[in-house]
């Protein structure tokens, strides 16, 4: 018999909305690749009313469940009102007109497919989930996986809101085992949860692999060397400090270009922030972009910076080494476990950070080396090695809990 | 049964620290004369080295000399780390000379810069073994007589450069691939052929010593016991922890040969192996050991002189060192930013050397200590951690950015000296 998860997770987003909804279905992927079965449910803004939808995928272990939800990853109480209100008031009535009642309502929903779903394991993703994943476990009698892909903390620079924060404090203490994306975010679970760091295991994010080949791809003649930042346009990204480091680049080289891809409620400010740094020639702002428009912009970009100021991992940043772009990472981000070859400083250290994106513009052999060494630095990061960690956390959860039987 | 007599000892200790690159930026670069070095950081390491590890350890030594007298030993000092004595700490210079009264330390030759230049330049590798030699004899009065290269790089060519330059011996690791069961602790022989004549006559012009010498003994380090101290010493999870003089005295004696040749660095003492270790009771321990077995500890010229009859060879055709497991070049070699910085220096050297000007010259040098280069191997993100805890920077490349604006900057100020000339690549 494959071990049964029941999953409250995210969906895989149209466009880019961030990692979340990415590293999800790389999980469910992985999982299954070891054999793993999988029920999983998922707040949709575009199931049907009333409820829950099942859909059908060409994947036997995997059942999947959507339920009506107006959720969305990295959601805070305004920008969750801002769309209730935007939508028919019948819709916000009935699924939760402000975020704790979107809350409760997936979880109460959630607990009508627990009861007849029979897992082994209850595996949630990020704090919006993890209600639903302690009543299933409750109601099934079954351990919880509480899997933390970023923390409120991480959202909002170490100011949380109150109840998000006890939301997800709740979480990792009723959970059998936490899942953390890095030694970086297990750290922040320790010293800012309080929580026994021999409950977090840590389980990097992972990659589905190389579709293209990191040699650049495209014929275009550029004249103008590009450094690019994917992400959304939120304090945590920290897309103002790119600003500052393009700033500073820009007086020693103006031919550099800065592409900015992603939208947030940033994109105001940071607009206005760019002409005033007299850099309205050599920003642009692409807004959010799908995922072949990012392959498209990381094909010509010459050097990708991860500005964040508090990153539990970084995906985009294994997306950029993957299509052999050389990287800048902040030294406060998970992907910095795993990407050795790459340059690695303070989000707050915009100068050397701008030293760093010159250095590799100029310098042909740096350039080709992070290339070439980073590559190999994330290769062995499949979705499936990383899900067979998984995989193994479970077992040892289902086991000690039979033998405690 | 035959009842052997024991092998000697010979100790030689490296001593040397480099100066550390500050962190320079882009914008430094052609503007002016910026310092290349921490001033800061390197008088801080070099006082808490002197404190921890060269004045204690000199201090011991000398009671040792002085009361053994089948007590020896040998350094190699760097001409970068004398120059940092005179600017930082005098009284440890002061200490070394001390050494040098009892008439019992013996110093070896390197090239004054702790450089790589025999690997890319005869003619810039023989002025520095010149300039160390000849620092050596004004402080501590003795010239010296056998050649270690940085780092233990060693190769037969450079076995008969050394010979050629007059030294009658050389150091070298005893590299396992080499030696092919044969034992350490023999002195060597080195194969014999002709060099090039323009590689002769370049020595002929700037060797070290008056004359070329008629023959060159190679001394082996034996790894495993000098590791066992260098390394291991206070390594609980070893089996051989805590080592004892007696212990590591009965593994030198199961070894046998002529002459066991313990090798490492002089930090050893008190800096990497603290003080709390018992690093020091040890040492001070091993010659009361010693001498009641009749074990003495020579001086390399001493070891070379006993044993001239009688050598197997050591032939090393390929270049090897004591640094890291692979005992080659990659600490210095392995990825292409080390490689291309290292091409990119030498190729400035007849540009350099043609202006003719003390200062520039001087700070090309500089950029040769082989730690710069050190410094940005990347091997121990995969095996190891030696390399990072001897890197005083967060990363190998940012070690390579601070000398790739450091070396940027070098030739700027080199086509100021010649603007006639069309700039080179930046």
């Amino acid at each position: 018999m494959p071990i049964h998860s029941l999953m409250f997770g995210w969906e895989y987003p149209p466009m880019n909305l961030g990692g979340l909804g990415v590293a999800c279905r790389g999980i469910v992927r992985g999982l299954t690749g070891n054999g793993v079965k999988i029920t999983l449910v998922l707040p949709s803004s575009g199931a049907q009313e009333n409820g829950v939808e099942i859909i059908s995928t060409d994947n036997p272990l995997i059942k999947t469940f959507r339920v009506k939800s107006m959720m969305s990853p990295y959601d805070n109480m305004k920008d969750y009102a801002l769309r209730a209100t935007s939508n028919p008031r019948k819709f916000a009535q009935m699924y939760g007109s402000d975020l704790q009642d979107a809350v409760e309502w997936f979880s109460d929903s959630g607990l009508e497919l627990a009861k007849k779903a029979d897992p082994d394991v209850i595996h949630c993703h990020d704090w919006m989930t993890y209600p639903a994943g302690m009543l299933a476990s409750k109601y099934c009698k079954k351990p919880l996986v509480a899997h933390i892909h970023a923390t409120e903390m991480d959202r909002t620079n170490f100011q949380p809101d109150q109840w998000i924060y006890d939301t997800e404090l709740g979480g990792f203490r009723s959970a059998d085992s936490i899942i953390a994306v890095s030694n970086y975010t297990k750290d922040i679970l320790v010293s800012h949860y309080g929580i026994p760091s021999d409950k977090i295991k840590v389980v990097h994010n992972g990659s589905d692999g190389i579709k293209h080949n990191p040699i650049k791809a495209g014929p275009i003649e550029r004249k103008n060397p590009l450094v690019l930042f994917l992400g959304r346009l939120t304090i945590q990204k920290g897309p103002a400090q790119f600003l500052e480091m393009a700033a500073k680049v820009n007086e020693i080289d103006p031919k550099v270009m800065f592409i900015i891809a992603g939208d947030g409620n940033m994109t105001g400010e940071l607009m206005t922030k760019a002409c005033e740094l007299g850099l309205s020639r050599n920003v642009i702002f692409a807004g959010r972009v799908s995922s072949s428009e990012a392959h498209h912009l990381y094909s010509h970009a010459d050097c990708f910076v991860m500005s964040s100021l508090s990153e539990p991992f970084g995906l985009v940043a294994l997306e950029a080494v993957e299509h052999g772009v050389p990287v800048i990472l902040t030294k406060q981000s998970g992907a910095s476990e795993v990407v050795n070859h790459a340059f690695k400083i303070d989000y707050w250290d915009t100068e050397k950070m701008a030293d760093c994106v010159l250095t590799i513009l100029k310098d042909k052999r740096l350039s080709k080396q992070l290339k070439s060494r980073a590559f190999k630095d994330i290769r062995h990061l499949t979705w499936e090695n990383q899900a067979a960690k998984i995989k193994s956390i479970y077992e040892n959860l289902i086991y000690s809990m039979k033998s405690s039987d | 049964m035959n009842n052997p007599s024991p092998p000697s000892v010979c100790f030689y200790f490296q001593v040397h620290q480099p100066y550390r690159l500050r962190d320079m930026r882009i914008t430094d670069i052609g503007r002016g004369k910026p310092n290349y070095f921490d001033c800061e950081k390197n008088e801080e390491i070099f006082r808490k080295v002197a404190r921890k590890c060269y004045l204690p350890a000199n201090k011991l030594m000398k009671e040792l000399l002085m009361s053994y007298p089948d007590f020896s030993v040998s350094y190699s000092l760097s001409g970068i780390f004398i120059e940092q004595c005179k600017k930082y700490g005098t009284d440890v210079l002061e200490s070394f000379v001390e050494l040098a009264k009892t008439g019992k330390a013996e110093f070896l030759a390197e090239t004054y810069y702790h450089s790589l230049s025999s690997l890319k330049s005869i003619e810039e590798f023989c002025e520095q073994v010149s300039l160390h030699a000849e620092e050596i004899n004004n402080i501590f009065g003795q010239t010296p007589k056998v050649f270690r290269n940085t780092e233990l790089i060693y190769s037969n060519e450079l076995a008969q450069i050394a010979r050629l330059m007059g030294f009658k011996g050389i150091l070298a690791e005893g590299a396992d691939s080499i030696l092919k069961g044969r034992s350490p602790n023999n002195p060597f022989a080195v194969p014999e052929f002709t060099m090039p004549k323009q590689i002769t006559r370049i020595i002929e012009t700037k060797r070290p010593l008056s004359k070329e010498a008629d023959d060159i003994t190679v001394l082996l380090k034996n790894y495993k016991l000098s590791d066992d101290v260098a390394f291991r010493f206070s390594d609980k999870s070893w089996i051989g922890f805590p080592l004892t003089a007696e212990t590591f005295t009965d593994w030198l004696m199961e070894g046998g040969g002529r002459n066991v040749n313990l090798f490492m660095d002089y930090e050893t003492f008190g800096e990497h192996q603290w003080e709390d270790t018992g690093i020091f009771e040890f040492l001070r321990s091993l010659p009361a050991v010693w001498k009641s077995l009749g074990i003495s500890a020579l001086t390399p010229s001493e070891v070379i002189e006993k044993w001239k009859e009688e050598r197997d060879v050591f032939d090393s055709h390929s270049v090897i060192s004591w640094a890291d497991t692979e005992r080659d070049l990659s600490a210095w070699q392995e990825n292409l930013i080390q490689r291309s910085s290292l091409d990119d220096l030498y190729s400035l050297e007849s540009a350099i050397k043609e202006t003719g000007n003390g200062e520039l010259i001087e700070l090309w040098r500089l950029l040769q200590i082989s730690d710069h280069f050190y410094y940005m191997c990347t091997k121990y993100f995969s095996d190891g951690d030696v390399h990072k805890y001897f890197n005083p920077y967060e990363s190998p490349y940012e070690a390579y950015r601070r000398y790739s604006h450091a070396l940027h900057d070098i030739k700027e100020r080199l086509n100021s000296f010649r603007p006639s000339q069309c700039q080179d690549n930046l």
